[in-house]
């Protein structure tokens, strides 16, 4: 035996892990820099040339990326909330108030067996979940989240969103009829029928907003809605908006629209016979739709990323320091020892077991995170994307809210139901809408 | 022209019933097809499909079929055509158990039967053998069967609710009815010792007198039950979805009800007011102040709605037993071993579901010679076929959750 096998014998695990790992590393590294040396420079340049496909590749990267996390949200917000309707508790074991489940759910979905059925068409099989998750994550592509704050934006983009919107019922379909199970087939068309039907309305409903704005692209539309509360398209399309908020909630498979995966009837429809990480991408594709619905509801009625009134932001703290005299010192002399007892006082006289001292050091964290808080707030808050995303997101929730609590409340219609509803009332109430704005746009021109 | 595929042309290891079928051979399609020859003329014509028609499996494991029921539907697209009950997933044979045990084991035979309200399976067969043995039962003891009877047909018909929401597609109202239900099981369960199957009912009285327990846990529901029950109701009878899911949906005329034995609210809900404890009175019911509500629609909302009206009438029942309960004891004097004269007997009760009846042959030992039990899931189940043809899938569950069948009666 030589010397280096006998050096290898007596290393422990993680030696011997230690010992593969560190001169790969140091190898990878030596490699990396002689390759950014040499090549680095036309890289470099390549893609400063290429500056809107380096936009379009990291924007998708953010937006793959984004999808999963809201869809967790989504979820947990679910749970929790018709839980709460239902007078249950709800998650309330893996984290605080139980909001680490959904991430749970989503990590037992990841270990659990990738089952293919026999008689199943394995290609369309595999297929289907990829589809139907890539059509949300693309229609995610165009929305708006707050001033330049978007993936790309296309002229055609309301277009584009449905055509991407469309593109669902395909995947639908290719789970429905790959899985063989009668089930899964009868979910698959539904879906099918829905979904075609649903997107006449769907579409309709908002040419009259297209009109209004003269253009399909969802950033000038939400830019078309800037000013204040009264001057978002939900006031002039009221009828747009109750046929689009309907046609929506169908689009996105949601109650009282759930027909595709109507458990009582279907058993799980086209998801039947998924399980693993397939029916994962089922599922999350099933809640970033929902999020999209409500963004895109938001984007077209309610402003998008525009406050409901003249915010006083980005905020100019006009502060200055000379100015103030002995009124500087004072702020500076008294104002934090003040704050420190005032914050910590309620410590001390509620809680019996802490010393005076201790509740000022409590008081002094405290000022400290409230003032680093404060400041940093406010810095934060200075930029115009950040207000944007946080009114965007309020706003959307509020919806995604909505969509939860309309779960817990409405019983499924039924297919017929829901085929004459959208024919009979939505397609007659969509054209109405249509013409009426096409007529007032002509007269108040004129 | 229509071609026609007759599936008996398909060998015999296509179907997913034949203990022949290996996982390595490769499969057809599974069709629910029975491994044997036709055995009648229906069998026949249901099993053969025509031009665009197939077959689905709709249980024993399905999330909407109240248990272990079987249904082999033959669907159009989204339409029903004809449909095939496949029972006795849960047979247990308790006519035939019930002969080789004595008379008090018999009884806890029956709590199973109807899980859903099992006091009501222990009353007819406590009714039965009371004749038999021509025993007075204390007044006290038809109180507490009557009062804890009621609640359980509360229960059951706040359970019913839940189920005929969830069917059509509501998820909330279930858990609502359950907290109603979970209160009453609860207070059951203080009384009896159990929370569903009681054992409870003893020929010639009841097992315990009511205790501390039962009677404040009773006290503190019945002052909130009626705002609880309209509270739940408000979420379904103004929901413009459930009402125009259940008008008008699986329509049984009052002359096809009777041919179909129809009886209890199934029967009620198209306009005949047949009640056993109004026709055929028994216990003490006929000192008891209650109306027999009826409706003549005859759909699954009226079902729906005739069962909540008997939930109302329940409650005053509950509080005049509450007011007249005399004292006295609770259990007739019998010696231990019970050994009726020969002859037979037959007592009917009116359950939450119907006519519950039992038929006792005794031969003068101490078990009964044959017993027969007439369950009121099985008759309404019948009608299922009835209703359903022509209506879409969606629509079958809720019939047959409107006609509010229990496995465990259907099979026995």
């Amino acid at each position: 035996m030589t010397v280096v096998g006998r050096t290898w014998d007596r290393l422990t695990i993680p030696g011997k892990i230690l010992a593969v790992v560190i001169p790969l590393g140091a190898a990878l590294t030596a490699g990396l820099a002689i390759l950014i040396a040499v090549v680095g420079g036309a890289v470099v340049q390549f893609l400063a040339d290429n500056l809107p496909l380096v936009r379009f590749v990291v924007a998708a990267t953010i937006v793959l990326l984004m999808t999963i996390p809201s869809a967790f949200l989504i979820i947990y917000m679910e749970m929790k909330v018709i839980a709460l309707m239902n007078l249950r508790y709800g998650p309330d074991r893996v984290g605080p108030f139980g909001s680490a489940l959904s991430v749970v759910h989503g990590l037992k979905v990841l270990m659990k067996e990738d089952f293919t059925p026999t008689g199943a068409d394995v290609p369309v099989f595999t297929m289907a979940p990829v589809v139907v998750y890539m059509s949300s994550v693309l229609s995610l592509l165009v929305l708006p989240f707050a001033p330049g704050l978007f993936g790309q934006d296309f002229n055609i983009g309301l277009l584009y969103f449905f055509a991407m919107g469309g593109l669902t019922v395909v995947g639908l379909l290719m789970a429905g009829w790959s899985s063989f199970n009668k089930y899964s087939l009868l979910g698959g068309l539904r879906s099918a029928a829905q979904i075609v039907s649903y997107e006449i309305p769907l579409t309709l409903s908002v040419v009259g907003v297209i009109l209004l704005a003269g253009t399909m692209s969802l950033n000038q539309i939400v830019l078309g809605q800037a000013g204040s509360l009264f001057d978002w398209y939900l006031w002039r399309q009221p009828l747009a908006f109750v046929v689009f908020f309907i046609a929506v909630t169908a689009e996105a498979n949601r109650t009282p629209f759930d027909l595709t995966e109507a458990d009582s009837e279907i058993v799980a429809g086209f998801a039947t016979e998924y399980s693993g990480m397939r029916f994962g991408f089922f599922f999350f594709a099933e809640y970033v739709n929902v999020f999209i619905a409500s963004g895109l509801t938001v984007a077209l009625f309610l402003g998008g990323w525009n406050a409901p009134f003249n915010w006083p932001w980005p905020v100019t703290v006009g502060l200055d320091p000379g100015g103030l005299g002995i009124g500087l010192l004072l702020l500076l002399a008294i104002g934090p020892p003040l704050a420190i007892v005032v914050l910590g006082l309620p410590f001390y006289l509620l809680n019996s077991r802490i010393r005076f001292w201790q509740a000022l050091v409590i008081g002094f964290v405290l000022f400290n995170v409230v003032a680093v808080g404060a400041v940093l707030g406010l810095a934060f808050l200075s930029f115009d994307w950040v207000v944007g995303l946080l009114w965007f997101m309020g706003k959307t929730y509020a919806f995604v809210f909505t969509f939860v609590w309309m779960r817990g409340t409405l019983p499924r219609v039924r297919i017929d139901q829901l085929m004459g509803f959208a024919w009979k009332w939505l397609l007659p109430a969509a054209l109405l809408n249509l013409f009426v704005t096409a007529l007032a746009i002509l007269v108040l021109k004129r | 022209m229509t071609t026609t595929r007759t599936p008996f042309d398909i060998p015999a290891h296509a179907s997913s019933d034949d203990p022949r079928v290996t996982l390595d051979e490769q499969l057809g399609v599974f069709e629910p097809i029975p491994p044997y020859p036709p055995r009648t003329e229906r069998e026949a014509e249901f099993y053969t499909l025509r031009d665009g028609e197939m077959f689905v499996n709709m249980g024993p494991q399905h999330p909407s079929t109240h248990g272990v029921l079987r249904v082999v539907l033959k669907i159009d697209g989204e339409k029903v055509v004809d449909l095939d009950p496949v029972l006795g997933y849960l047979h247990r044979g308790v006519e035939k158990l019930c002969e080789n045990a004595d008379y008090h084991q018999a009884i806890c035979y029956m709590d199973p039967l109807e899980y859903i309200s099992s006091l009501f399976c222990e009353w007819s067969p406590v009714m039965a053998f009371e004749k038999l043995l021509d025993v007075q039962v204390p007044r006290r003891a038809e109180y507490i069967r009557v009062l804890s009877g009621e609640l359980n047909r509360i229960a059951s018909h706040a359970l019913f609710m839940g189920w005929f929401a969830l069917d059509l597609g509501g998820l909330t109202p279930i858990l609502w009815s359950f907290i109603e239900r979970d209160e009453i099981v609860e207070m059951l369960a203080a009384l009896t010792g159990q929370r569903m199957l009681f054992n409870y009912f003893r020929i010639g009285g009841v097992n315990g007198d009511l205790n501390h327990e039962f009677m404040s846990r009773l006290g503190a529901w019945m002052s909130k039950a009626t705002a609880h029950i309209d509270s739940n109701q408000a979420l379904l009878n103004e929901n413009e979805i459930f009402v125009r899911r259940a008008r008008g949906l699986g329509v049984i005329d009052t002359a096809t009800a009777l041919q179909m034995c129809m009886t209890g609210p199934n029967l009620r809900a198209t306009g005949v007011p047949f009640d056993i404890r109004r026709a055929h009175p028994y216990s003490i019911y006929p000192e008891l102040d209650f109306d027999i509500p009826s409706r003549t629609e005859g759909d699954c909302l009226a079902r729906y709605l005739l069962r909540m009206d008997e939930v109302r009438q329940s409650l005053r029942i509950i509080d005049q037993c509450l007011h007249q309960m005399p004292d006295g004891p609770v259990m007739a004097k019998l010696p231990r071993l019970i050994r009726p004269r020969p002859g037979r007997a037959y007592a009917a009760i009116e359950g939450p579901r119907g006519q519950y009846a039992t038929y006792a042959i005794s031969d003068g030992t101490d078990q009964p010679y044959r017993m027969r039990i007439h369950d009121p899931s099985f008759i309404h189940l019948q009608s299922v076929g009835l209703l359903t043809p022509g209506n879409l899938i969606a629509d079958t569950m809720a019939i047959m959750a409107s006609l509010d069948p229990i496995m465990g009666g259907v099979d026995k």
